[in-house]
């Protein structure tokens, strides 16, 4: 025992048993929320339960969601009656039912001991709706243009609404968006010539013009997205729900029906990763309980990618200083001990920084100097992307500053004489040979800057994140780039979601693959990044002495 | 007593380098004292070098010989504590005067390095380092001095397929070459060669000092070098270096020969160093 302790080979098990727990418990939880997250895009099979209360009987269809086991005493002591067959615990299911608008909730719980009897029944549709959720029942026949179909017609019946809707989408937000943003351009405009006192009667009725021409055309879209919605509300489909009573949706509520009891395995999986396209390039519905995340997904590597290119040049500028020019004294000293201790402060600190400074003095400056014709709506004086970006990049900028420095540290001195050697300025030298050559350690400062950002959420609540944006910040209306708006963020769409959410069971799938979806998103970003680092060592790869 | 060869024996008779004109004199080093901090490195040397020549400084280890090749280019100024007191003179200018443009100076003072230190770019663009320092944009031109030389360091025809790859593919000696040749693309009147060969096998060796013998037709070369044999066989004058003075300096011959001091005496039958 004495040998095996002197061996050294217990160490060697201690660390190994550390990294393999570090190793379990990353996979663990990857795995726990991709498994989370994923499941919830699999089309469920749905249940006909029926259920017998003491004399009330009762049909309930839906998809199981959960399953617990509750001790029959407390269920007891809760006042429920039951069967004293039942031994010292019973299992209670945790159904959705769906059809929001005919009971109070669409979630139930139902004891193992009520169920008479379940079933996968054939034919059970689920609809997917933009209002009110899901719709589960039997489709008894469709409604075209006001007259009565075979059900058969069902699919033709979705395709031309999902079509409608779609048209009618583009519309509003393409066509009638554009007008709406001119509109109010030359709102903006004509009181920046009434501050500066040069409105003149001409320009008035210039504008004059232009407003009359842009109102016609929004009538005529307003006319047309009018036509379209009426053709679509003349389609409906009949469908017999739980309680038996047939209920009349409306085609242009329906975004998406299936039947998973009568599906195949492979027309899962199909659906499975259709579900995935529609989470990753949908966007929300329903207080964001429902439909997809895309524009969380787009504000949250927008405002990484743009705080990148803040942080970049700034960091490796004061990298260069610090390391190149400053004086090696202890001031310098402590400074590079600030810098690398900034690290350390909470973030949350950043946002109220990034609040009282950016949004509240920089962006108020700025709407006072550029934007006085907008006053008192503020443009820049609100939190915006551009805020958020510069907040996390002062957050991420010590480690920039840190890793540059030291991969600026360990270019060999012969290659920095050889140049000063040849004629070449320090600058020169800095320019052509040392900047180049630190390049893959300005690379991994960025990655770790990017990860620490991407996953940064504290600070962003203060200063530009909300939980519905309108429109993204990238859009095809000059100057395309929109900075000043605010954006959608996928950590905060997780917060949002698991705790503000209206209907916590339908939201808690949503939280795993919002995370799950976060995590991939970063590791994407990283992976880019780490890419490009290795293309650059292998190009900058230091001489083998 | 170090054989030497046919070559150098025949340079036997010539001139002194104290009694140097000012036309044979390439560089001119006045009392010059050189200290790091409280530390001196350097003691009131004094010395001509003679203009397309090769001239070697020999010496033990921490003799000052290659602090001394440093000053005539001025790489010390990296060293924050080094200080220069005396003057260096280069066509009569004094290099440590506070008018002297420090980049342009050693574009006309070159110099090569112990250990070969090609930059991370392609033969071509290693070459032409210098020249785009300058803002010389012709590629025409360019595409000239890179044959020329890499000719002159006897590597263009090694290399003349793969300009474009990286000069990390290139042997040692290769990289060597590479560098002097990168060193004279700037066309410089001195050429200072710091420890040159130490890095490197003994066939390219040989072939750096053949190189060194073909340079001194163009251009002075100062060569630092703890290898006796080399100074023997490469260098025209030779200068013995101790504890930072400078102990003798005459020709090759002469001082591996007869020897006039005891020290370099000493020190070139291997008594020490």
């Amino acid at each position: 025992m004495k040998n095996w302790f002197k061996s050294g080979a217990p160490w060697i098990w201690m660390t190994a048993g550390a990294v393999s727990l570090s190793l379990i418990s990353v996979l663990g939880l990857l795995l726990m929320i991709a498994w989370r997250g994923l499941s919830y895009f699999w089309p469920a099979d749905i249940y006909e339960f029926q259920l017998e209360q003491g004399q009330a009987q009762q049909k309930i269809i839906g998809e199981v969601y959960d399953t617990e086991e509750v001790s029959t005493k407390r269920l007891r002591e809760a006042g429920l009656t039951i069967p004293s067959s039942a031994g010292e615990s019973v299992e209670r299911l945790l159904v959705k039912t769906g059809n929001r608008e005919f009971v109070e909730l669409d979630f139930r719980w139902i004891l193992e001991t009520d169920i008479k009897s379940a079933a996968k029944t054939t034919g059970i549709a689920v609809f997917e709706r933009s209002k009110n959720g899901n719709f589960y029942g039997y489709v008894k026949h469709v409604i075209i243009d006001g007259q009565q179909a075979d059900a058969e017609k069902l699919e033709s019946v979705i395709e031309r609404a999902v079509d409608i809707n779609d048209k009618a989408l583009d519309l509003q937000n393409d066509e009638i968006g554009a007008i709406n943003y001119r509109l109010e351009k030359i709102r903006l405009e004509k009181r920046a010539l009434e501050l500066e006192g040069e409105l003149t009667e001409e320009v008035k009725t210039q504008y004059q013009a232009e407003i009359e021409e842009l109102n016609k055309n929004y009538q005529e879209y307003e006319k047309e997205l009018f036509k379209l919605r009426q053709a679509a509300n003349r389609d409906a489909v009949v469908v017999e729900d739980m309680r038996g009573e047939l209920v009349e949706i409306p085609a242009t509520q329906i975004l998406d029906v299936h039947f998973p009891n009568d599906m195949t395995l492979l027309a899962k999986t199909g659906r499975f990763f259709v579900q995935i396209g529609k989470f990753i390039s949908d966007d929300p519905r329903e207080a964001n309980t429902e439909g997809g995340v895309f524009p969380a997904i787009f504000g949250t590597v927008f405002m990484v990618i743009l705080m990148a290119v803040i942080v970049t040049p700034f960091g490796v500028i004061a990298a260069i200083y610090l390391h190149e020019y400053a004086a090696k004294n202890n001031v310098t000293k402590i400074i590079r001990i600030a810098v690398i201790n900034l690290a350390g402060v909470p973030s949350i600190v950043y946002g109220v920084f990034g609040l009282g400074f950016f949004v509240y003095m920089l962006g108020g400056s700025i709407d006072e100097l550029f934007y006085p014709e907008a006053l008192p709506n503020p443009t820049f004086g609100t939190p915006g992307v551009i805020w958020s970006a510069l907040t996390l990049a002062i957050l991420t900028l010590p480690v920039v500053i840190v890793s540059t420095e030291e991969g600026m540290s360990r270019i060999p001195s012969s290659l920095r004489q050889g140049s000063l050697a040849l004629g070449a300025t320090k600058a020169e030298t800095l320019w052509r040979i040392i900047i180049p050559m630190a390049s893959p350690a300005i690379m991994t400062g960025l990655i770790l800057a990017v990860a620490r950002a991407a996953g940064e959420v504290a600070p962003l609540m203060l200063v530009g994140v909300v939980k519905m944006a309108p429109t993204l910040p990238l859009d095809g209306n000059f100057p395309f780039i929109h900075v000043d708006r605010k954006f959608m963020h996928l950590g905060f769409h997780i917060y949002d979601v698991g705790f503000q959410s209206p209907n916590v069971e339908a939201a808690r799938p949503l939280v795993y693959a919002t995370a799950f979806l976060l995590v991939t998103v970063i590791v994407a970003l990283n992976i880019t990044a780490i890419g490009i680092r290795n293309h650059l060592r292998e190009k900058y790869k230091s001489l083998e002495h | 007593m170090i054989s030497l060869s046919p070559e150098v024996t025949k340079l036997h008779n010539a001139i002194s380098p104290n009694e140097l004109s000012a036309e044979q004199t390439a560089l001119e080093m006045r009392d010059l004292n050189l200290f790091y901090g409280d530390k001196q490195a350097l003691y009131n040397i004094d010395m001509k070098i003679p203009k397309g020549k090769v001239t070697a400084f020999i010496g033990p280890s921490g003799c000052g010989k290659s602090t001394l090749l440093r000053c005539i280019n001025r790489m010390n100024d990296l060293v924050d504590i080094c200080q220069v007191k005396g003057e260096i003179l280069l066509e009569g200018k004094n290099i440590y005067d506070k008018d002297i443009d420090v980049a342009n100076l050693r574009q006309n003072v070159g110099m090569v390095f112990q250990r070969p230190n090609p930059f991370p770019k392609s033969i071509y663009e290693n070459v032409v380092y210098g020249l785009r320092i300058q803002g010389i944009k012709d590629k025409r031109k360019l595409d000239e001095v890179v044959e020329t030389s890499l000719r002159k360091a006897a590597l263009w025809d090694e290399v003349k397929d793969r300009l474009n790859d990286s000069a990390f593919g290139l042997s040692g000696g290769q990289q060597q070459r590479l560098v002097i040749a990168r060193a004279i693309a700037i066309e410089p009147k001195v050429l200072l060669l710091d420890e040159p060969t130490s890095a490197l096998d003994p066939i390219s060796t040989l072939t750096i000092e053949e190189l060194i013998n073909d340079l001194k037709e163009t251009y002075t070369v100062v060569i630092v070098t703890h290898n006796m044999q080399q100074a023997a066989r490469v260098s025209n004058y030779a200068a013995f270096m101790f504890m930072g003075e400078l102990i003798e300096y005459s020709d090759t011959n002469q001082l591996f020969t007869t020897p006039a001091k005891k020290k370099t005496e000493d020190y070139i039958t291997g008594r020490y160093g």
